[in-house]
């Protein structure tokens, strides 16, 4: 009997040991506008419940508490149970943490729960459920401008909600805000909301418009924006009325979400696409407008670069005027003066470059071009500016900086005077085809023909030395001369009875020195025929010959006719030529 | 009567010739660049051109804020009258109008003092300084042969010697500068913008910018490609439809 009493105790010891608690969730994955049941059970009473704090829910009831306590067979079971009704109040995983009870002066707790919260899912329709009714007559619309639009396009979301005639909106709360990834957007504010008459789905309802936002696609390709869900406080009609017949309005509240849409977003067309387009898309004017063009050195300038119009006017850059290097350019001031309404960004974005030119002249800005796709002929336009001539009156000089730096009043007098010349007045018009001295024939004879002459040179002197060597040979070449000399000499005193025999005795004389190589103090009639006869001259040419050197003596002083004179002459000359021949 | 004819026929041609110039001027002077340039330029289509000519040319692109052709006016007059200070002021008041501000690069060393020596002519003129020297040699030749002093012989055989040296000296600048200005090719930037490639091809990639105005050098040519050296040193490769050639 000890023995089962014992085993008994031990059973029983064994049974109290078993405590359980834990929690249960109804679902681990639920849509943000679904609830979420959670258990706390336990298999025996305890004190002291400390519920986790449920971080990201909303408690919508509970705790409610239930026990129960069988006798099933002799044995006893004992169940106790705490339940919440939580409502996810954010996306993403959420984590329900340890719940804690006493029982027996022991503290026991359950192991955290995680939670995955996604986007509001749509919920089945439960006909006797009074939700229904708000299903049916509350629902909130986003309204899209234009679901492909090109890349830059203004468009716009407008998120409404409709609610009909029988319900009414006490208040709502933004559960998830839309988010617009890959859009430039712009939320226009809502000052006051209004109730407006409309109609959805062919039926009368009220509506408000809660949010405006334009977007301007950043991207092309199918791009989702995420949806807005509203936590709506409704006033929904009862079944009961009240004594007075009035149907009692139900509070409630109901989550409704406008949905994920896709827009299919269009690049621009790539034809056509200038190279220097920078992304402005809508309809712009283009300026560039200096403050000034006549200004002097060290004042500034300001060259305002702007763009008006509308389109996506915050989205890109302006270009960038190219200026000379001698002027200093300074990095813009940029200025935006755009209002965004619904059509989408209008107004005027400019940059302000300061610039100071450092020396004196002309210099211009080259125009500038801006390229923008038109969305109305769907086509790229180019806006070029005028060029602009910035007018440096006073100043340095370029080149010269170094007396720049001095403000000499006798140097200024100089600088002035470096003024941009005018045209020439004249000038030597020369051919263009003017061939080249250097390398040209002629250049190579002239430089030649210098070295050319110096054999020649050497051999006219070798051979003038040569000749003034031989004496004899030169006295009779000087006698030959002078016979000749003398005989034109006497042809032409013919007249002239005197010199015409003295020039040709002269000439015979001569003539006698150069043949027979004598002197005139050798000469008489014996030798001279002795000599000429060795010659072997013909004895009487040598006759005639001295006959008529006789004759000249004779002749000068005795009268004589010029018919004689001639006569002489003749004779002389065929003399001299028929002795030339006979001598050897 | 034939004469008179030729002679007229010669001084009205030279009437004409003058007349384009004098023209341009006239032209120029009343503020018509535009048609100046146009009466300038029918001396240059009828091969007649001076540095004169060039210059008031430039001035009236100048005057136009016509860049590229401006400079290469007067670019093009320097190169007949490289020390002309009128044209080298106005050339840098064109250069003011330009973009690139290149710097350029000083050559040093004895190159650049040969170069510099053999600048101070054309090579025709050193091709006449030759000439000249090979007369004056001759001369001294003939003084030391016929001379009979021997001082005076002395003295023209080294006179001798001394010409010979010059003349080899300018013998060789002729040469040095003729080579030098066959390899130096200038030409000016005509193309508003132009990218300048790392190698010839359409699609090769971009060195540096260029704007009209700008002066390079052709150091080679390949199709219709140039390679290019600028003032202070950077080399690319160009279209040749970009730049115009001064010689």
């Amino acid at each position: 009997m000890k023995r089962y009493l014992i085993l008994l105790f031990l059973s029983f010891q064994v049974m109290i040991a078993q405590v359980q608690f834990e929690a249960k969730v109804s679902k681990q994955t639920l849509g943000l506008n679904e609830r979420l049941r959670i258990d706390f059970t336990m298999n025996d009473d305890g004190d002291n419940f400390t519920p986790p704090n449920f971080e990201g829910f909303k408690i919508v009831a509970g705790p409610s508490q239930q026990v129960s306590q069988s006798w099933i067979n002799g044995r006893s079971s004992f169940n106790k149970t705490y339940s919440y009704f939580l409502l996810p109040m954010q996306k993403g995983t959420l984590v329900i943490r340890q719940a804690s009870i006493e029982i027996r002066g022991q503290i026991y707790k359950t192991s955290p729960i995680k939670i995955n919260v996604t986007a509001a899912v749509e919920q089945p329709r439960d006909p006797n459920d009074t939700q229904v009714t708000a299903d049916q007559s509350l629902h909130l619309v986003a309204e899209i401008s234009k679901t492909n639009p090109y890349l830059n396009e203004p468009i716009t979301v407008v998120y409404k909600i409709y609610f009909s005639y029988n319900i009414g909106i006490t208040n709502w709360r933004e559960l998830d805000k839309p988010k617009y990834n890959d859009f430039w957007s712009q939320n226009i504010d809502i000052k006051q909301l209004v109730a407006e008459e409309g109609r959805y789905n062919g039926e009368k309802y009220r509506f408000v418009t809660l949010r405006k936002t334009v977007l301007y696609p950043q991207k092309s390709g199918k791009l989702v924006i995420e949806p807005l869900s509203l936590d709506v406080d409704v006033q929904l009609p009862s079944n009961r009325r009240n004594i007075f017949g009035q149907v009692l309005l139900v509070e409630d509240h109901k989550r409704v979400s406008a949905g994920a849409k896709t827009i299919n977003v269009k690049a621009l067309p790539e034809a056509g696409k200038p190279a220097d387009f920078s992304g402005a898309v809508g309809r712009f004017a283009f300026k560039v407008t200096p403050s000034k063009t006549n200004i002097k050195s060290g004042e500034s300038l300001d060259l305002d670069v702007s763009v008006s119009g509308t389109g996506n006017l915050k989205l890109f850059t302006l270009p960038k005027p190219i200026v000379p290097t001698a002027l200093e350019m300074y990095d813009p001031v940029h200025s935006e003066q755009v209002s965004t309404p619904l059509s989408g960004m209008s107004g005027k974005i400019s940059d302000k470059y300061a610039i100071i030119p450092q020396y004196k002249g002309k210099y211009p800005i080259k125009p500038m071009t801006f390229t923008y796709f038109d969305l109305g002929s769907q086509s790229y336009k180019t806006v070029t500016s005028p060029e602009i001539m910035i007018n440096v009156l006073e100043g340095p000089n370029a080149g010269d900086n170094s007396v720049a730096a001095t403000s000499d009043t006798k140097k200024a007098a100089v600088l002035s005077s470096a003024q941009f010349k005018f045209i020439k007045l004249k000038t030597d018009l020369i051919s263009m085809k003017q061939s080249d001295f250097y390398g040209s024939t002629l250049f190579y004879l002239l430089t030649l023909l210098p070295f050319l002459c110096i054999p020649i040179i050497v051999i006219f002197k070798k051979k003038k030395e040569a000749i003034d060597g031989d004496i004899a040979g030169n006295k009779i070449k000087l006698s030959n001369k002078l016979a000749k000399k003398y005989l034109s000499e006497a042809q032409k005193e013919i007249g002239n009875k005197e010199p015409f025999y003295i020039a040709l005795e002269k000439a015979m004389h001569n003539f006698l020195k150069a043949k027979i190589n004598i002197e005139t103090s050798e000469m008489s009639k014996e030798k001279i025929s002795e000599i000429l006869l060795e010659r072997k001259a013909n004895p009487e040419s040598i006759s005639a010959f001295i006959n008529l050197t006789e004759n000249c003596e004779f002749a000068r002083y005795a009268p004589s006719t010029s018919t004689a004179i001639q006569q002489d002459y003749d004779k002389a000359v065929a003399i001299i030529s028929e002795l030339e021949k006979q001598i050897v | 009567m034939k004469k008179l004819l030729y002679i007229l026929l010669l001084t009205t041609q030279v009437f004409f010739a003058q007349n384009g110039f004098e023209k341009g001027n006239a032209l120029y002077q009343k503020g018509k660049y535009q048609e100046a340039i146009k009466a300038y330029e029918t001396e240059l289509s009828s091969n007649k051109q001076s540095a004169e000519l060039y210059f008031n040319i430039g001035n009236c692109y100048y005057k136009l804020n016509k860049v590229a052709p401006s400079i290469y006016n007067y670019e093009k007059a320097l190169l007949l009258n490289p020390d002309d200070v009128e044209i080298q002021n106005n050339l840098k008041f064109a250069q003011k109008l330009q973009i690139d501000d290149i710097k350029t690069l000083e050559k040093v060393g004895f190159n650049k003092v040969i170069q510099d020596f053999t600048n101070t002519f054309h090579y025709n003129t050193w091709g006449g300084i030759t000439v000249g020297l090979a007369i004056l040699f001759l001369l001294f030749f003939v003084g030391y042969y016929f001379s009979q002093i021997t001082v005076s012989k002395r003295l023209f055989f080294l006179g001798m010697f001394v010409v010979m040296l010059l003349l080899l000296v300018s013998v060789s600048s002729a040469i040095f500068e003729k080579n030098q200005y066959k390899n130096d090719q200038p030409a000016i930037v005509f193309s508003e913008v132009v990218s300048v490639k790392s190698e010839p091809k359409v699609g090769g990639a971009d060195a540096f910018m260029l704007h009209e105005g700008t002066k390079v050098y052709i150091m080679e040519t390949l199709d219709n490609w140039f390679k290019i050296q600028l003032t202070d040193g950077t080399e690319g490769w160009i279209e040749n439809s970009a730049i115009k050639r001064l010689k």
